[in-house]
C-alpha cells in the first residue's frame, strides 16, 4: 500500500477500521504514522470540547413572546385529552357538570351583555383619575378561537353623565359578572383531579393568568372608569375567563 | 430510572411521575445525550406541541436547546450570533412540527433546520475563501486538504489544546465545520449526519476526513506561529519598548 492509498482508507472508513494493509504500511511510514497520530489527538481533543453549552434564558423568553405573538402557542383547552366523544357527552351529563356549565353559559351571556352596553355607568369607584398608562397585558393563553382584544380607538368620549354625579345603589354589570364568575370559580377546588395531569396543571396556569390580568384591568378600570378598551379587554377577560371554567367542568377537575 | 426532581419553570410534571428521558429520546443520537429529570417524555410532549401547548414547547426547547446552542456557538463563533440562530432555527420547528411524523428522530430533524439556518447565515456573509458548494462537493480533486505525502510533518501531539482547536474550527469552511463538529464534538454517526446535512453516508465521512486534515495544518500553522512569536520575543531585549 502507498500513503495515498492510506489516505483513501483514511477517508472513506475512517481512523477506527484499519484494515490489514494500512496497518502494514503504518509501521513502515514514518509521515502516516505522524498523519494518524495527529488526527488521533485532534479527535481526541475535540471529545473534550463541551457538547452542550447553556443558553442564555432571554432566548427562550424572547421566543415564547414571538410563538406567541404568531398564535403558535394554543391554549391547552385544545390539547386533546385522548378521551372519545362518548365520554366528553357522559361527562356532561353529570349533574354538577352540567350545573356549574349552565352557570358559565349564564356568565358568558351576561359578560356578552356588558360587552354591548354602552358604557356611560360609572364603576363607582373612580374618585381620582390619575393619568395612568391603559393596561395593555398579553393575552393569556386561553382558547385559540377566543376573540382578540379589539384595537379600537383610545378614550371615547362618553355621553351622559359623569361617574362622580352617579350614585351607585346596585352593582355595575361588569360587577355582577364578576362577582358570579368569582363564585362559579369557588366551587371549582372541590372538583375531583382526574385524567391528563398535565392539561389540568396548565388549565389552573391559565386560571392564574386570567385572574392576574383581570385583577389588572380592574384595578386601572377603577382609577380610569372611562376607559373604553382597557373595559374591553376586561370583558373579553371575563368572557375567556368563562370559557375557561367551563372547560375545566367539562373535563372535571379545578384550581387548587 | 427514575430522578427526584421536577423540571423548574414548567407546568407540567405537577403530579406526574418523574422520570428520566434518557434512551426515549432517539436512541442512538449523541455521545452525551442529556440525563435530566423530566415529566415526560420527548414522544409524549411532541403530540402536546403540536397542539399548541406552551407547556410542550418548553419542554421540547430545554430537552435540545443546549446542544442546538452548542452548535449554532460553534459554526458561528460569538455568542450573539449563536443566539439568534438558535431562536431562529426553534422558531422554526416550531412553525413545522404540525408536520413532523415521526420519520427521523426529532433530534435530527431539529439539527437539520439548525444546519440549514446557520448555512443561510453563513452563505449570506459570503465567506470569501470557500464557497459551500465546494466544500460539500466530496469528488472535487482541489476541495480536499492539501497534503505533502511523505513530508516531514510536524507533529501535533501534546499541542492540541482546547484554544487552539476552538480557533481552528472557526477557520474550517462551513461545510467541514458542519461535519466535525457533529461527528467528533456531538457525537453524531454518519447516517446522522447523512440524514441532517441531506448528504450521503460517504461524504460525510469524506467530509470528516478532510475536516480533519485541514485542521492539521490550521494547527500545525498555529504551532509554527506560536513558535515564531516566541522566538521574536526572544530575540527582543529584556524592558525595551517597541
Amino acid at each position: 500500500m502507498q500513503c495515498k492509498e492510506l489516505e483513501s482508507v483514511l477517508e472513506t472508513q475512517g481512523l477506527e477500521q484499519l484494515s490489514q494493509d494500512a496497518r502494514l504500511h503504518l509501521g513502515t511510514c514514518g509521515a502516516c504514522q505522524g498523519l494518524v497520530a495527529d488526527l488521533d489527538s485532534i479527535v481526541a481533543a475535540a471529545k473534550s470540547l463541551p457538547a452542550e453549552v447553556e443558553p442564555p434564558a432571554r432566548i427562550w423568553i424572547s421566543l415564547r413572546a414571538q410563538l406567541e405573538a404568531e398564535g403558535l402557542i394554543k391554549g391547552p383547552v385544545e390539547v386533546s385529552d385522548r378521551s372519545s366523544w362518548w365520554e366528553s357527552v357522559s361527562a356532561w351529563l353529570k349533574p354538577r357538570t352540567f350545573a356549574m356549565a349552565t352557570a358559565a353559559a349564564l356568565v358568558l351571556a351576561a359578560a356578552v351583555y356588558v360587552t354591548r352596553l354602552p358604557h356611560n355607568s360609572p364603576s363607582g369607584v373612580a374618585k381620582n383619575q390619575p393619568a395612568v398608562e391603559r393596561p395593555r397585558p398579553a393575552q393569556p393563553q386561553v382558547k385559540a378561537s377566543a376573540p382578540p382584544p379589539s384595537t379600537s380607538p383610545v378614550n371615547v368620549p362618553t355621553k351622559g353623565p359623569t361617574p362622580s354625579k352617579q350614585k351607585q345603589l346596585s352593582p355595575s354589570p361588569s360587577e355582577s359578572a364578576s362577582f358570579t364568575l368569582n363564585q362559579a370559580e369557588l366551587d371549582v377546588p372541590n372538583m375531583q383531579l382526574a385524567g391528563n395531569s398535565q392539561v389540568d396543571a396548565a388549565l389552573r396556569q391559565n386560571l392564574r393568568t386570567l385572574n392576574a390580568f383581570i385583577a389588572e384591568c380592574e384595578m386601572h378600570l377603577k382609577q380610569n372608569p372611562q376607559d373604553e378598551l382597557a373595559r374591553e379587554y376586561l370583558n373579553t377577560a371575563y368572557q375567556q375567563k368563562a370559557d375557561l371554567l367551563a372547560a375545566m367542568m367539562e373535563s372535571g377537575r379545578g384550581d387548587n | 430510572m427514575c430522578a427526584a426532581s421536577v423540571i423548574p419553570g414548567t407546568t407540567l410534571g405537577a403530579t406526574r411521575r418523574i422520570r428520566s428521558i434518557s434512551g426515549a429520546a432517539t436512541g442512538q443520537l449523541a455521545r452525551q445525550r442529556p440525563a435530566q429529570p423530566v415529566a415526560l417524555t420527548e414522544a409524549e410532549a411532541i403530540p402536546l406541541a403540536q397542539a399548541g401547548n406552551a407547556a410542550a414547547f418548553e419542554f421540547l426547547y430545554q430537552l435540545h436547546g443546549r446542544r442546538v446552542y452548542a452548535l449554532c456557538l460553534r459554526m458561528m463563533g460569538n455568542p450573539a450570533d449563536a443566539e439568534d440562530l438558535m431562536q431562529e432555527a426553534f422558531l422554526q420547528l416550531f412553525r413545522k412540527i404540525g408536520t413532523f411524523r415521526g420519520e427521523s428522530a426529532f433530534s435530527t430533524w431539529l439539527h437539520r433546520m439548525t444546519v440549514n439556518v446557520v448555512l443561510m447565515r453563513l452563505r449570506k456573509k459570503s465567506l470569501p475563501t470557500d464557497s459551500l458548494e465546494e466544500t460539500l462537493e466530496p469528488d472535487a480533486e482541489n476541495s480536499g486538504p492539501k497534503r505533502d505525502v511523505g513530508a516531514p510533518d510536524l507533529r501535533l501531539s501534546g499541542a492540541v489544546d482546547r484554544v487552539n482547536l476552538e480557533r481552528s474550527i472557526e477557520k474550517l469552511p462551513p461545510g467541514y465545520r458542519t461535519v466535525f463538529v457533529l461527528h467528533d464534538v456531538q457525537g453524531y454517526e454518519h447516517n446522522e449526519i447523512a440524514d441532517i446535512m441531506g448528504c450521503s453516508v460517504g461524504n460525510s465521512k469524506s467530509q470528516l476526513h478532510k475536516a480533519r486534515t485541514r485542521l492539521r495544518e490550521l494547527l500545525q500553522e498555529e504551532i509554527r506561529q506560536q513558535a515564531r512569536d516566541e522566538r521574536k520575543a526572544a530575540k527582543t531585549p529584556s524592558g525595551s519598548l517597541e
